[in-house]
């Protein structure tokens, strides 16, 4: 009998157009069209970076020393043209314009004070809503200052090594797995969880709400049918949808990084293969599996209870931000899986997520996260039950 | 058959039902104390003005909603302690059901006969004879949605007879349909009366109650005001006509 009942929701919820849009159409598109977008415009203006002439603007003439110095860095770091200025009131007038893109501006005991071997003073303009201003000054300024750098230690007959204390380096240890887990397992799993509960959202009201504003609820309950058959029918179906909707939104990153180009490191492709292991998939489906039914839990009460499509809506909508703002977990690094954060409903399915993806899931937390998210799941099944028992929530 | 015996259904007011109604008390007794027979063969009619307690009734009878107290038994089943047992034997019909837009009547037959357990061979002799009785072939394959009210009322007496049931509820069956559409109800229920099926269908309708109902209750407040045979009825009027004697009844 649930069976049956789950079979006709399944139909019905798959000819719903707008259902089938959440659940299935933007999952699956919504990688593929963002991620396009995303490396076409950043492409474009690398491009349009690199051919684009940066006009610099400095007080003084050619003989000056920033003018010397800017000219002898080779063009291959990108294409510049420098601009003479009499005061620096014009110089920042011109930069305000934007008809130049960086404003050289030295104190005027500048000269004295690099021939005394003193810091000299200098400060460069720019406008850092423009992309990439600030870097090439950075990059610039560090030529130059290492240029000059050397020629003081010449000036002063120093030994460079003499003068540096250590030679430091910093050796990352974590593996390319551990890194690639650090970035991307923050976001996986918040995909999972954003799009697992919009896809559960809209067939808990449909197959809810929706039956009792359509006055079909009423007949269905006539049947010899237990109510539990029903709810279990029903629940199964925005189960699916959800799981569905998750599985469509990975389905969907996966293409983007396969045919898109945006990974271009080859070594981190191959991690990523490696990271969707059908072990992988399954272990991440036994933490979704739990917190999908959880979510269907809590909907399908507030489902019941709403007596129209847009109160249940008005409702469910504002929890979609309480339930997905802690799977926001997983992008700040420092929190880890330990006893209390695996009994936290979403944020123990983002970091044992994390994990798997990193390789270090010790297999008693994933049994613990996972036990939590069934006893979580078990409760909500049960508020669900009373819920949809109440005479006065079913019937309007 | 029908036997209700001293039925009551109270409901819960919350503060807000309480406020807006302006009552201290904590339920409100929908039906009171309540009792009845429908026999076989025979159409009761359960007659009263809206929130009478009418539709309150029909849900305890078709087990969408338990009893505060009293007893129900539908063709020989007590309803209150077996609802389950008690549905099979039932088909319900209300004027406000929906019906499932996005499958088609064929789905939606074959839908509710499973969920009422018709036996396969059974299934296609009962849905050959309903299509049949009622025109459906036409539009069998096309998605409710899209079907005329006519269409759709076809659909829903198809539904409500698919597993043959020995008592059949309807609830204010013609309330919003135009005369054809409604003329199909009419006809259905002469049909079930005709099959010994017990009926019992509730109106505000005196002209339809006078077509149709051998006996007939008025409810009014939850009470019975009166119970007797259409016969009856008629015998002793106070006044001219049905829906002056029936307004009579309800305001003594």
């Amino acid at each position: 009998m649930i069976f049956n009942i789950f079979k006709k929701e399944s139909i019905d919820t798959l000819r719903d157009r707008r259902t089938l849009m959440m659940m299935l159409v933007i999952p699956i598109l919504i990688f593929p069209i963002t991620l396009n977008v995303f490396v076409s415009i950043s492409a474009s203006f690398q491009e349009e970076a690199a051919v684009k002439t940066l006009k610099v603007g400095i007080v003084g003439d050619k003989n000056s020393y920033f003018a010397q110095q800017l000219n002898e860095i080779p063009s291959e770091m990108g294409a510049k043209k420098l601009v003479f200025f009499k005061d620096s009131a014009s110089l920042m007038t011109e930069l305000k314009k934007d008809s130049i893109q960086l404003g050289i501006i030295t104190d005027k005991q500048f000269n004295e004070a690099l021939k005394a071997q003193l810091p000299a003073r200098v400060t460069w303009f720019f406008d850092a809503t423009e992309i990439g201003i600030n870097e090439r000054a950075e990059q610039y300024m560090k030529i130059i200052e290492v240029k000059a750098q050397q020629k003081r230690y010449d000036e002063l007959e120093l030994d460079f090594r003499k003068v540096t204390p250590f030679q430091t380096s910093y050796q990352n240890i974590a593996s390319d797995k551990k890194m690639v887990g650090q970035i991307a397992g923050g976001f996986l799993p918040y995909i999972f969880i954003a799009f697992g509960f919009i896809g559960c959202m809209y067939p808990a009201i449909d197959l809810f709400t929706g039956e009792k504003e359509r006055g079909t609820i009423e007949t269905l309950l006539t049947t010899p049918v237990a109510r539990w058959q029903i709810l279990f029918g029903k629940m199964m179906v925005v189960v699916l949808s959800g799981i569905l909707a998750s599985s469509a939104a990975l389905l969907g990153l996966f293409i983007s990084i396969e045919f898109l180009d945006i990974v271009d490191n080859q070594e981190i492709m191959k991690i990523i293969h490696e990271v969707l292991s059908p072990l992988f998939i399954v272990s991440m489906f036994s933490l979704l599996f739990p917190l999908t039914i959880f979510f269907a839990g809590v909907m399908i009460p507030i489902a019941v209870y709403a007596k129209t499509f847009k109160e249940a809506q008005s409702i469910i909508t504002p929890l979609n931000i309480v339930m997905v703002l802690p799977a926001m977990v997983g992008f700040f690094p420092g929190i880890e899986l330990n006893l209390i954060t695996a009994c936290i409903p979403v944020v123990n399915v983002v970091l044992a997520t994390k994990e798997l993806i990193s390789g270090t899931l010790e297999f008693g937390y994933l049994a613990l996260c996972f036990g939590v998210m069934v006893i979580l799941a078990l409760a909500s099944v049960f508020v669900s039950y009373k819920q949809f028992g109440k005479e006065t929530n079913v019937v309007s | 058959m029908i036997k209700v015996n001293a039925l009551t259904k109270d409901f819960p007011l919350s503060r807000q039902q309480r406020k807006e109604l302006n009552t201290e008390d904590k339920i409100a007794r929908a039906v009171d104390n309540i009792s009845f027979e429908c026999q076989p063969g025979k159409v009761f009619s359960l007659l009263g003005p809206n929130g009478a307690g009418k539709t309150t009734t029909l849900r305890m009878l078709s087990t969408i909603f338990s009893p505060t107290s009293g007893t129900i038994e539908i063709a020989g089943i007590d309803a209150v302690k077996y609802p389950q047992e008690a549905r099979k034997k039932i088909g319900f019909l209300t004027g406000s059901t929906g019906l499932y837009a996005r499958l088609t009547p064929i789905e939606l037959i074959n839908y509710f006969a499973s969920l009422y357990g018709v036996p396969k061979n059974e299934l296609e002799s009962r849905k050959k004879y309903l299509f049949d009785l009622l025109n459906m072939h036409d539009f069998l394959g096309k998605r409710i949605g899209k079907l005329s009210t006519g269409m759709k009322q076809k659909v829903s007496i198809c539904r409500t007879m698919i597993h043959d049931p020995e008592v059949v509820v309807f609830d204010e069956p013609t309330s919003g349909l135009d005369v054809i559409t409604a003329e199909n109800i009419i006809k259905l229920i002469r049909d079930c009366k005709d099959q010994n099926k017990t009926v019992i269908f509730s109106s505000h309708i005196m002209s339809e109650v006078d077509l149709l109902c051998d006996d007939l209750a008025i409810i009014h407040k939850g009470k019975i005001k009166h119970e007797g045979s259409m016969l009856d009825f008629r015998t002793n009027m106070h006044e001219s006509n049905l829906t002056a004697e029936f307004i009579r009844i309800v305001q003594s």
